[in-house]
């Protein structure tokens, strides 16, 4: 008896010391978690990007003990890019994280209506769905820099020279992944070709089908078109690109998204991927100052879980700017309601008014690494613009100025989708404090 | 000594056919259903409601539906996850098209799509049997899929081809949609799992259950005596898909909140199958006890790290997790081939011995 007493009161004590020991922590961190997928079929384009995240975070709580003394907690929870998983992450982080990085459009779109209601800003840099962009209509959701219709647009101007007419008569195959994803851009594509008179053959991929698309590739040589487009990700780029090269498809008529520009899945082609092309918002500038303060501070103290070589790559430091993104909202947040540790409500404000000028971004380090672009109640992405990279054989290369995508065309398109889908998941809350 | 029988007589046919032979058991149910309509509402926070006790119940009422078909009448299935898919995209379009329609009719009325599908892919096991019935409703497992993604009016024409839950109230509060509470939705699914579970518990144990264990134990036999094969597998199918079509509602409306057709695809027919071959082919039990060591036990053991304070990152969790439910799912079909359910059995058995084994 005695010794349970003993028993109960040392349990008691370490529970007491437990309790009392999390708030002094929660104190003077943030937590910001991200829905990871270092595993699963996408794992081998999701690493390099989760790294990336990673070790900014690392490399501003060793540099300079967090942002203006407020420690980030990077946490991971696993989904395997699996919505199930996603879903149960979501559920599992939301009480700690003050923002949502739900990395997967089929996550996006689980979590999305949600966002409304448990008051968490989601993030998604680049991805999700583009009419996301309206923040009158999506509060609480924010895709920086720019949308997947921003990138289809910017990809038509430039293999059309700039003259978006000479498409007249043309022929573009999209081939794109058969999921919400690869869907996305269609609307957009298929608007233009109305209006200028080419014809858009979509072609999808079975989430199945993705290592081997001898049909589709078949297909596509049957069909002869100016220009393939692609919209794919994880195995289905490495997939696509082997078969390209196997059928001798001209690769300076093959562009992709910026998810389909992958250094891992180039290499695999090697010298026969020379002249592919694809968009990006990103760019990888590895001498930059950030670049040199992750080298010395994270990946010179062993404590990066990057693979050799992949410091280099255009999704390790896409990785980077995007957690640039959730830290500037921070800073943000911080300075407007002058408090150290964010609520989810101040980051979203963060997000809303981030002013990332190139004076700025020089500041920080990041010269060339991004476009410069600011984000506003009614603009969530920032329609930052991007450029196009090209595979040299070894390396992507900077292939273009800075393209800016044809907002008088999307515009309209997106507010009514976003319109759209307000009505079809009424009641929806808008935002009535914008006035812009 | 807890199980002891001592004491408890039969005196009529009556009592020796009844549900429960052993009193101890009926307290047990009662214990248990206590569990879930009370215990479990006030202690659960919202991520045990969304992560564990919401789905254990929908996997497991997904995998009674296939244990009446797969279990009671022998007819193997693969197209599970297409049928859920039909209930689900059933729901969908009759919310849509009657915007003030009550959910629970909805659902319910949503099992009889999935209950007529699954009778037009049953058709072939009047010819086909075993592995070569498995082809067929694998057939209808690829058909399906395919069906929800090129059939856009399915999904209302929408852009990126998956369907999404708005918000849905009946008699003035949320049951479904981004803005329901988790508690309601799980006295929702618990409601609805209970009364099918009654449903099915009393139609496996008459005149329909057994013409269809008859089936399944051999057909020609059945038939020499007088059972109509035709009626008897049919009926399984409709019986069964009607279940999981109603699984499938629930999976979407009531859990999900979203789904695209690749949800719906052959992974989800496999888990669905594993849940019910390891719980138990051949028993209502078996569902509930599979469902909680496929659904909830990896959900349980990835945040045990974090909760003992583990700095194990959590890629390797999931590793480890594949790992440990990989094991478990071996060791227990070793201990027991029949399933979760059997080994129930046997533990109940020797209790009722216990402590003196003659």
């Amino acid at each position: 008896m005695k010794t349970l007493s003993r028993l109960g009161l040392l349990s008691a004590a370490v529970a007491m010391g437990a309790l009392a020991g999390l708030p002094a922590l929660a104190e003077d961190s943030v937590n910001v978690t991200n829905l990871s997928y270092r595993t699963g079929p996408f794992a081998a384009t999701g690493t390099p990007v989760m790294n990336g995240q990673r070790d900014y975070m690392l490399m501003l709580n060793e540099r300079d003990g967090g942002v203006n003394g407020v420690k980030i907690v990077y946490d991971e929870c696993e989904t395997g890019y699996n919505t199930e998983k996603g879903a149960e992450c979501y559920e599992k982080t939301k009480g700690s994280s003050i923002v949502t990085q739900p990395w997967s459009t089929g996550i996006t779109l689980q979590v999305l209506p949600k966002s409304n209601v448990d008051k968490i800003p989601i993030l998604a840099p680049g991805y999700g769905f583009s009419p996301m962009a309206e923040g009158k209509t999506f509060t609480w959701a924010f895709n920086p820099p720019t949308t997947y219709w921003d990138g289809a647009s910017m990809i038509l101007q430039n293999i059309a020279d700039g003259n978006l007419d000479s498409l007249k008569g043309k022929k573009i195959v999209l081939l794109h992944l058969d999921a919400p994803f690869g869907k996305e851009p269609i609307p957009l594509m298929q608007a233009y070709a109305e209006k200028h008179g080419f014809t858009l053959l979509p072609i999808p991929v079975g989430l199945k089908e993705m290592q081997n698309q001898s049909a589709q590739w078949l297909q596509i040589r049957r069909e002869r078109p100016d220009f393939v487009v692609m919209w794919g990700w994880g195995a289905m780029n490495a997939g696509a690109l082997t078969e390209a090269a196997k059928t001798k498809f001209p690769m300076d008529k093959f562009v992709g998204i910026w998810w389909s520009g992958s250094d891992a899945d180039l290499k695999t082609v090697g010298d026969a991927g020379k002249g592919y092309r694809s968009i990006s918002w990103s760019f990888p500038v590895s001498d930059s100052k950030v670049m040199q303060d992750i080298k010395t501070h994270v990946i010179d103290k062993g404590k990066s879980l990057s693979a050799p070589g992949e410091f280099d790559y255009v999704f390790y430091q896409r990785g980077v700017v995007i957690s640039m993104f959730a830290v500037e909202a921070i800073k943000a947040a911080q300075a407007h309601f002058d408090t150290k540790v964010v609520t989810p409500e101040q980051l979203r404000w963060g997000f809303e008014n981030l002013k990332l000028d190139d004076a700025y971004l020089a500041e920080i380090g990041f010269t060339g690494m991004v476009p410069p672009f600011s984000t506003s109640c009614a603009n969530h992405a920032g329609h930052s613009g991007g450029w196009m990279l090209q595979w040299d054989g070894a390396k992507f290369v900077k292939s273009s100025d800075l393209l800016k995508a044809d907002e008088a065309m999307i515009e309209p398109l997106a507010i009514a989708e976003a319109k759209k889908y307000a009505e079809a998941n009424a009641p929806w809350p808008t935002n009535e404090e914008c006035k812009m | 000594m807890l199980y002891r029988t001592a004491g408890q007589f039969k005196t009529s046919y009556v009592a020796d056919h009844a549900l429960f032979p052993v009193r101890q058991d009926a307290w047990l149910l009662a214990f248990i259903l206590l569990l879930a309509f009370v215990v479990f509402p006030m202690t659960a926070s919202e991520f045990a409601f969304r992560a564990l006790l919401i789905p254990v119940l929908i996997y497991a009422l997904a995998a009674l539906g296939l244990n009446i078909l797969t279990g009671y009448a022998g007819q193997l299935s693969l197209g599970t996850a297409a049928f859920m898919g039909v209930g689900a995209y059933a729901c969908y379009k009759m919310t849509t098209v009657f915007p003030g329609m009550n959910l629970l009719l909805a659902i319910g009325l949503s099992g009889f799509f999935s209950a007529a599908v699954g009778v037009a892919f049953g058709l072939p096991s009047l010819r086909i049997k075993g592995f070569y019935l498995a082809i067929a409703t694998l057939a209808a497992q690829f058909f399906l899929v395919w069906l929800f993604e090129k059939w856009a009016w399915l999904y209302n024409y929408n852009a990126s081809g998956a369907i999404q839950v708005t918000n849905i109230q009946m008699f003035g509060i949320t049951v479904a949609g981004p803005q329901a509470n988790a508690i309601v939705q799980y006295y929702f699914v618990l409601g609805v799992v209970c009364l099918v579970t009654f449903f099915a518990i009393n139609i496996t144990r008459g005149r329909i259950g057994r013409m269809w264990k008859a089936v399944r134990d051999m057909d020609i036999a059945a038939e020499l005596v007088g059972i109509n094969l035709m009626k008897a597998k049919l009926s399984a199918f409709a019986v069964s898909s009607y279940i999981v079509g109603i699984a499938g509602a629930l999976f979407v409306f009531l859990w999900r909140g979203a789904a695209e057709p690749v949800l719906f695809d052959i992974p989800l027919s496999f888990r669905v199958l594993f849940i019910a071959i390891i719980g138990g082919l051949g028993s209502i039990l078996g569902n509930y006890l599979g469902a909680i060591l496929i659904v909830a036990l990896p959900v349980i053991i990835s945040t045990l790290p974090a909760a003992l304070g583990l700095p194990i990152p959590s890629a390797m969790v999931e590793h480890l997790n594949t790992m440990i439910i990989g094991a478990l799912i071996i060791a227990f079909l070793i201990i027991e081939p029949h399933g979760l359910a059997r080994f129930w059995a046997i533990i109940r058995e020797k209790l009722i011995m216990w402590p003196f084994p003659h």
